[in-house]
């Protein structure tokens, strides 16, 4: 489903002159319907990577394929939920749930259908005609997943959706999202840097380290579905990834590792 | 392992129902010394233009008019006494069309080349310099060009109104434009926006603010440049053009009433229509308040 080979990317600052490698030499590759959760230390180029599938940037050099074909540009077919709300502020809830639908030509009745739809679906109802800057940092991220939802995207791309959110509404938009993924299945790539949110939410944990380091480790989570956070088995996978982080060779190893109770994060966001 | 949605992510901020009485008589208070400082606001100009009117008229012996004596003349006028000519009526439906003229060509145009400017680099350094230099020119320094392209003619009028109002509605536009977050523009490439929504649902409505703040000052731009242009152009009709002409007669009064007429109608579109509407869209889209 979603393919990069030998992808590197290269940051050119033109007032310097100096290049930041982003990325180096990356393979990776998701199959259809997986939810792989990219995990690693602030700037090791998580986003970039991101980017890259989404069609923001362009590779340097190497291979980004997504559904057999080549990524050229953004588009409806991966679906872009961002760390930052990024919800049109003119914009109703509504409008802004129909505002893919309509760039897709949608026809009007259809569309009410599918965004009342996405809205229930998020638990938003009641706020169908608020605007952005009367919601919650929760609900926005809210409405962004419906929006991208309501497109029925091949693939949704996450960056750190839920890492500005305090710890209670990052809980319960993880289980939201588990919540609606089981509804709708979709090939996920979730971008974070927190462990354990990694764990209980991945099939699949991919460790990327700053360049040239590239991906150091890739680990199946086989807890069967649905998970409880609590329990002993996504402990237990919590405590052997960050065993498996702690043997990595370089600076991906969390220094406030196995702190049991804690939220167990990289450095940095 | 689905939750329900819980409560505190929900609500909106209530209205603090308990503390209402005590903030109403608050609030009250407030408007009442607002009202006043308005009414202030008004009643001193006129008073000091009141004692100057008096003390000219005593020392100089010219018939420097009160505002009372403005009053009268207004109210006559009202009634269909001829201005120059002219009613009243006429001269002010005549100076508002040509301002609408303008002031039309000024906005659309200048949202036009602000989009363009705001959206690609080349063209805004291309051409910022000029609009730049544009609204250094004071607005009497239109009027040989205005001349020279349309002859002693309304046309000119129209062409002084939207060169002085163009400027700052470009560069406002602009500014707004640039300042539409790239995220935003991501978001809606990603949801498969084209070229042309991209312009029409997100960069204009994101520049909505900005934009609004450049026709506001565009207008007045164009409402002070009004009055020059008639009084020049000799347009045989107007507010501005009656301005000039009322005093070949020694109507005086009738001078200050267009001055006055001039003045509320500025007024009234620019704190009764333009200002509050700039103020609702920012206050809708939650945006803050930067003026
Ligand atoms: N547009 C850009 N221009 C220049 N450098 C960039 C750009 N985007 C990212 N970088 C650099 O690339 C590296 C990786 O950044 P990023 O992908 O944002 O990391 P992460 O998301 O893991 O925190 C950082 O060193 C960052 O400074
Ligand atoms: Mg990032």
């Amino acid at each position: 489903m979603i393919e990069l080979q030998q992808v590197s990317k290269l940051f050119p600052n033109d007032e310097t002159g100096q290049v930041v490698q982003a990325l180096q030499d990356i393979d990776l590759s998701i199959g259809e319907n997986e939810f792989v959760c990219l995990l690693g230390p602030s700037g090791c180029g998580k986003s970039t990577l991101l980017n890259l599938v989404a069609g923001f940037e362009r590779p340097t050099s190497g291979r980004v394929i997504f559904d057999g074909e080549h990524v050229r540009q953004p588009g409806p077919d991966r679906g872009v939920v961002f760390q930052e709300p990024t919800l049109f502020p003119w914009l109703t809830v509504e409008q802004n749930v129909a505002f893919g639908l309509r760039n897709l030509q949608v026809e009007a009745s259809e569309r009410k259908r599918i965004v009342s739809h996405f809205i229930s679906l998020v638990g938003l109802d009641s706020f169908a005609r608020a605007r952005p800057h009367q919601l919650s940092g929760g609900m926005k991220q809210r409405v962004a997943l419906a929006r991208v939802l309501a497109l029925d995207p091949g693939a949704l791309l996450m960056d750190e959706p839920f890492g500005a959110l305090d710890a209670q509404t990052r809980d319960r938009l993880q289980d939201e999202l588990l919540r609606v993924w089981e509804i709708h299945r979709k090939t996920v790539l979730f971008v974070t840097h927190n462990v354990e949110e990694a764990v209980y939410l991945a099939d699949r944990v991919t460790v990327l380290a700053p360049a040239p380091d590239s991906i150091t480790a890739d680990v199946p989570i086989s807890i069967p579905r649905p998970r409880d956070r609590f329990s002993p088995e996504v402990r237990e996978a919590t405590i052997a990834l960050l065993r498996v982080l702690a043997n990595l060779p370089c600076c991906v190893l969390p220094s406030q590792a196995e702190r049991p109770g804690q939220t167990v994060s990289l450095p940095g966001g | 392992m689905s939750t329900s949605p819980g409560k505190a992510d929900f609500s909106l901020p209530p209205a603090g129902a308990a503390a209402a009485p005590v903030l109403r008589a608050a609030r009250q208070r407030q408007s009442l010394s607002g009202a006043l400082i308005a009414v202030a606001s008004v009643a001193i100009p006129l008073a000091i233009w009141w004692g100057v009117a008096v003390l000219v008229t005593h020392m100089r012996g010219v018939p420097f008019p009160t505002p009372l004596d403005t009053y009268r003349r207004l109210v006559a006028l009202l009634q269909g006494k001829l201005l120059v000519d002219f009613t009243i009526y006429r001269h002010l439906g005549d100076s508002l069309r040509r301002w609408a003229i303008g002031f039309s060509l000024a906005v659309g145009l200048g949202i036009v080349s602000g989009l363009l400017f705001g959206w690609s680099r080349l063209l805004e350094r291309l051409s910022m310099p000029a609009v730049t230099v544009l609204q250094l020119i004071p607005g009497l320094a239109w009027i040989p060009v205005g001349i020279l392209l349309f002859g002693i003619s309304e046309r000119t009028t129209v062409f002084m109104i939207a060169a002085t109002a163009l400027a700052p509605i470009v560069i406002n536009t602009t500014a707004g434009v640039k300042g539409v977050s790239e995220l935003l523009l991501r978001a809606a490439k990603m949801m498969g926006a084209d070229g042309r929504t991209l312009f029409l649902r997100v960069l204009l409505p994101g520049s909505l603010p900005h934009l609004l703040s450049g026709i506001r000052v565009g207008f007045a731009n164009g409402w002070r440049v009004l009055v020059a242009g008639e009084m020049v152009v000799g347009t045989a009709t107007g507010l501005g053009y009656s301005m000039i002409q009322a005093r070949w007669n020694l109507d005086y009064a009738g001078a200050f009433v267009c001055i006055a007429i001039i003045c509320i109608i500025g007024l009234i579109v620019e704190r009764g229509l333009l200002l509050p509407l700039e103020r609702r869209t920012i206050d809708r889209w939650g945006l803050a308040r930067t003026t």
